[in-house]
């Protein structure tokens, strides 16, 4: 493999066993600078009887408490104001504020440092060198440049790697396609459910994007789809361009990435350790093949470290090292859903990844769909809305029974499909929340 | 893939760049342009750091 494929030769191809001891290196100084200057770390550790000193080994990692959304939540809003206690620098320090996206209850603040900031960019410009990116591209960004983090570090990463970012900002959807045409942009970062539904306004607007723009290469965040196989399939011959999948979070940075040979997500195991922890046992997993929720350290993050932060999202590991040299570990499938998500629905677990699957993998659908899950006195009742495609619309019957077969197969549960008029359900610019849990609460 | 870069030689060059810096800001103290200049520096000098420093201590160079 050619060196000009990695942003760093050495750190992305260092032998495992080296890779491990700069992970347990790293590991110690973030829980050392956090100990010795964040009084919620301090408590957190001390309570838990762990002092700097006591961490050797991968073993001893373990051990270390994990950290929460829901703790990051009680912090905020106190002195030093309004990041609480968490804070490791004096607030004069902290030059950025940002915040989740509030999709699992109120938003979370990140406070960053300058050099945190760099952090994040350098982390993402590892993601974009993988994906081809390089100086001659002209990427535009169709994002709202505002409080969440979204493609923040996209844009900056690809300034750092030497492109010409276009910041597609406040411009509305049709607004950002004539200026991708006028300026012929090569790239562009949005989610998954972006980038369809741009393709479906500039087909209404009588551009079809793989012959009258010029964007060969994007990069999906925010959602699983650029992960799965039948939506990523849609995007890439929506735009006649390589689609590929990035991910990330504001309290952790952007850890994983595809590259090129779209073998499944690289972690950035040189910057972050990613473990896999058993669902049930909290057992470290580190055999390929088994799921279970992701618990992630950032080796450098100065203002609000993030140390073992359990992000309930699900992964396996792949079996195999990617063809592209690399000997960061690949993840299998990507994001295979959140554990929050996976939720019991007539006593079966139901990931709404899995219908998302189904839905994309019929060309009869539009792109868009909704899962709602009610009660009808003690039995759940789940209803899919779909929109099939104007040119289909005498299909109807038969993309209802190839509808029901396939999800029963992939989620061996039984759905009420309606149809709804192409173009009526909700279009998202960010991230879509497809699946709604409408069953009164269990208490 | 280590050896084909002289990585102890980079190191040893960010490690001089980050003594340049701070001493850049020690002398500017109350040159508010020449002392947060220096500090985007020295953030881009971590940057280095940790993908050549950080390495090489790995590697025993």
């Amino acid at each position: 493999m050619s060196n000009e494929e990695y942003w760093n030769p050495v750190l992305e191809t260092l032998p495992r066993e080296k890779l491990e001891k700069l992970q347990l290196k790293k590991f110690q100084e973030i829980f050392t600078w956090a100990y010795d200057r964040s009084k919620f770390y301090h408590k957190l550790y001390s309570d838990a009887g762990i002092e700097p000193g006591d961490i050797k080994s991968f073993e001893d990692i373990r051990r270390v408490p994990k950290i929460e959304k829901s703790m990051m939540r009680d912090i905020q809003g106190k002195d030093p104001f309004p990041y609480g206690d968490i804070l490791c620098v004096p607030l004069e320090e902290v030059t950025d504020y940002r915040q989740t996206s509030g999709t699992t209850g109120q938003p979370v603040y990140q406070a960053d440092t300058w050099q945190d900031w760099e952090f994040s960019t350098e982390a993402y410009a590892y993601a974009l060198y993988a994906q081809g990116y390089r100086p001659g591209d002209r990427l535009f960004v169709p994002f709202g440049y505002n409080i969440f983090i979204a493609f923040w570090a996209y844009h900056y990463a690809g300034q750092k790697i030497g492109c010409e970012m276009i910041p597609g900002g406040v411009l509305n959807t049709e607004a950002r396609i004539l200026k991708m045409q006028e300026l012929r942009a090569t790239g562009m970062g949005a989610t998954p459910t972006y980038v369809l539904g741009m393709a479906e306004t500039a087909r209404r607007m009588g551009i079809n994007p793989p012959t009258d723009l010029q964007i060969r290469k994007i990069t999906v965040a925010g959602e699983p789809g650029g992960s799965i196989p039948a939506t990523r399939k849609r995007m890439e011959e929506a735009w006649g361009a390589k689609v590929y999948d990035q991910v990330g979070s504001t309290e952790i940075g952007h850890w994983g990435w595809e590259c090129q040979h779209q073998s499944g997500l690289h972690v950035n195991e040189g910057f972050f350790l990613v473990e896999i922890i058993d669902v049930d046992t909290g057992e470290c997993i580190n055999e390929p093949g088994r799921r279970g929720k992701m618990v992630v350290t950032t080796f450098t993050r100065s203002a609000q470290p993030c140390i073992r932060f359990d992000v309930k999202d699900l992964i396996e590991w792949n079996s195999q090292l990617c063809d592209c040299g690399r000997t960061y570990r690949l993840l299998d499938g990507g994001i295979k859903g959140r554990a929050d998500d996976i939720t019991k629905v007539k006593g079966v677990l139901l990931s709404p990844t899995a219908i998302e699957e189904v839905v994309r993998a019929i060309p009869e659908l539009s792109n868009e769909y909704l899962v709602v899950v009610t009660k009808k006195g003690d039995i759940d009742v789940i209803t899919l809305k779909v929109e099939i495609v104007p040119e289909h619309a005498k299909d109807e019957a038969a993309v209802r029974t190839v509808l029901v077969d396939q999800l029963r197969v992939k989620t061996n549960l039984g759905y009420n499909i309606e149809f709804h008029e192409f173009g009526s359900l909700p279009r998202s610019m960010a991230k879509s929340r497809r699946f709604q849990d409408e069953r009164p609460k269990q208490h | 893939m280590a050896e084909e870069y002289d990585i102890k030689a980079l190191a040893e060059i960010i490690k001089s760049l980050r003594r340049d810096t701070e001493k850049l800001k020690e002398i500017g103290a109350g040159m508010p342009t020449v002392v947060k200049n220096a500090d985007r520096i020295l953030s881009n000098v971590k940057m280095l750091e940790i993908n050549v420093n950080d390495v090489v201590k790995i590697l025993g160079k």
